[in-house]
């Protein structure tokens, strides 16, 4: 059991919670509630339709679904949403927290083992909630020699980065957080900033293993960008185009994995290394330098340094599905929206209820996120396999990897499509337009 | 709007250029470099050009601020600076720069920028791709053959004819 709260029940913690509620209402009730009211006699209301717009005409509105349901539709369609929740940040570090339950427990399956088992009785599956509430409730402990400002300020720069990244991952037709003309670009001048995060962090903590640590991390992501910015140029070739999107569209008959499986491996294989996982996790060599380069974050500050290192992963395993896998292409099975909720409303007993608005998102769109979220998915659990499998590798052998056998094969990955492109196999009169 | 973000970036700009000069850390000078080739980042993303700003992103923060960054952490810096605190050396400086920069700006004033037509529709990267192998196509190769020969020269000057690959177990 645990030890470092023996007297913890459960009772007595819900016990407390209702307590503080009860509190809050109290308080709220007493000297809230008249202190709205008060400030209600200086604002001037609205007049809608007529009517004065009290809180409590605006809470039944509130309550009242067939005015609710256009008003969270509009919303949806705002660029706001798009950058908070749905193909933006949240359902980013939604997909990335899953990634890091789903990583423990299949590794654990690959190696015969049982992984996180306790926590909330089915299969271990609160762990994450718990690691989380673990990781807010710890110390924040700052090194007593370390470059403060930097110190502080770079986990929150290697999410903020990491998340730019995400926003550029178009999800379906026409749901991108940003869409810029050059997207392709602009996802490589993101992955530029990442080496120099990782090193002014690792200098800034002032020991010698984060620094250890951030100079392999700097040796394998600016060795490794190189195949990946070349392995990418045979599809802007082919395509034409740099924007994410025009990309995904491009794929509606074939995927670009069929054409240039080689640069799909080559992709693959710099975004391990640029992901610093297992075989090229040398960067945070848990068994020769402590770390790495996250020695000595602590509490929530290594929380987000997790959060931005699964963001990374799920970005780079959308941009491998986007590029070769052909992103939200896939065959229509999202069912159509019923057709007589739109017409005849819902019947239940004796009352109707005609909700306009209906259906918030169409099929398409649907379709497209299932789609591109089995193959992301697909992607991550092929990225997240070698650790279950494959010891590390030595750091020459990496950079000979890097530097010799990726790049050439960019290279012939690149004469391949300019191959396809001049024997007329694909581009004008082709296969594909 | 433009006006107020173009005023912010080139704040940003010149401040950070300039604490890239006066500050005595290493380091924060060479963060503030790259602030400062950020924000000509900026400047090119405001005058409509993408391409080179994503270019100006990777290639000078991504890659010469990450080879600057190397450099100063790996050299211990009271080897090699020396500080000369000489307040005549700072006046000459400034006094120079207004003088440059007065040069600078009569000259773009007096050269008709102001008569300049504005409302030219943005370059497509594909029009300079075009240029590039139809008009410019000599510089092209030029350019080429350059790049080819430094790569080749790079390979020659770092290939180590004493190590043997027999250290390699793989």
């Amino acid at each position: 059991m645990s030890t470092i709260a023996p007297e913890f029940r459960l009772s007595r913690f819900i016990a407390s919670l209702t307590d503080i509620i009860f509190w809050i209402l109290l308080i709220f009730s007493i000297i809230g509630l008249p202190l709205v009211f008060i400030l209600l006699f200086y604002i001037k209301l609205p007049v809608v339709n007529g009517q004065l717009l009290t809180p409590y005409l605006a809470m039944t509105w509130m309550a009242d679904p067939s005015r609710t349901i256009p008003i969270i539709k509009s919303l949806i369609h705002t660029e706001f949403f798009r950058i908070i929740a749905f193909p933006g940040f949240g359902f980013a570090a939604l997909l990335a927290a899953a990634t890091i339950f789903v990583e423990r427990k299949f590794l654990a399956k690959i190696q015969l083992r049982v992984g996180p088992l306790y926590c909330g009785k089915i299969e271990g599956i609160l762990q994450l909630m718990a690691d989380g509430l673990k990781l807010m409730s710890k110390e924040i402990i700052i090194p007593a020699k370390a470059d403060k400002p930097i110190f502080w300020v770079a986990p929150l720069l290697f999410v903020g980065t990491a998340a730019a990244l995400t926003s550029l991952i178009p999800v379906a037709p026409g749901w991108v957080a940003a869409n810029p003309n050059v997207g392709l670009l602009t996802v490589f001048a993101t992955i530029g900033f990442f080496p120099i995060i990782t090193v002014l962090s690792s200098w800034s903590a002032n020991s010698k293993w984060t620094f250890i640590g951030g100079i392999r991390a700097l040796h394998q992501m600016i060795s490794f960008e190189i195949p990946l910015i070349l392995s990418l140029l045979g599809i802007v070739i082919l395509t034409g185009t740099l924007n994410l999107t025009e990309i995904v569209e491009s794929q509606q008959h074939y995927w670009w994995i069929v054409f240039m499986p080689i640069g799909a491996i080559v992709f693959f294989i710099t975004i391990i290394a640029e992901l610093e996982r297992i075989p090229f996790d040398l960067p945070e060599a848990e068994s020769e330098i402590v770390a790495g380069w996250l020695t000595e974050f602590s509490g929530m500050m290594y929380g987000l340094i997790q959060l931005g290192t699964y963001l990374k992963l799920y970005a780079f395993a959308g941009l491998f599905t986007v590029l070769f896998l052909g992103g939200w292409n896939g065959p229509m099975v999202w069912p159509p929206f019923p057709q007589e909720i739109i017409t005849n409303g819902i019947t239940i007993g004796p009352i109707t209820a005609h909700i306009p608005g209906l259906p918030l998102f169409d099929q398409e769109m649907l379709n497209g996120t299932l789609w591109f979220v089995i193959k992301t998915v697909g992607v991550i659990l092929v990225i997240l396999l070698p650790r279950g499998v494959f010891p590390r590798i030595r750091i020459d052998m990496l950079l000979h990897t890097g530097w010799y056998t990726l790049i050439g094969l960019a290279f012939v990955n690149i004469f391949i499509a300019l191959g396809l492109l001049y024997a007329g196999v694909l581009g004008h009169g082709g296969l594909m337009q | 709007m433009v006006d107020s973000i173009f005023l912010a970036v080139s704040v940003l700009t010149i401040g950070s250029a300039i604490a890239a000069l006066e500050i005595r850390s290493l380091i924060y000078g060479s963060i503030a470099l790259m602030l400062t080739l950020s924000g000509i980042a900026g400047f090119f993303l405001l005058l409509d050009s993408p391409f080179v700003a994503m270019f100006q992103l990777s290639v000078y923060v991504g890659a010469i601020a990450v080879l600057i960054l190397f450099t100063v952490m790996l050299v211990r810096r009271e080897l090699i600076f020396n500080k000369i605190e000489d307040p005549r050396r700072r006046y000459a400086g400034i006094g120079l720069m207004i003088i440059v920069m007065l040069g600078i700006g009569t000259i773009i004033i007096g050269s008709g920028l102001k008569t300049m037509e504005t409302s030219v529709t943005t370059v497509d990267y594909r029009k300079i791709g075009e240029d590039f192998l139809t008009y410019y196509s000599p510089a092209l190769i030029v350019m080429a053959l350059i790049l080819t020969s430094s790569v080749i020269g790079a390979l020659a000057l770092a290939r180590r004819e004493d190590v043997t690959n027999e250290q390699r177990t793989d």
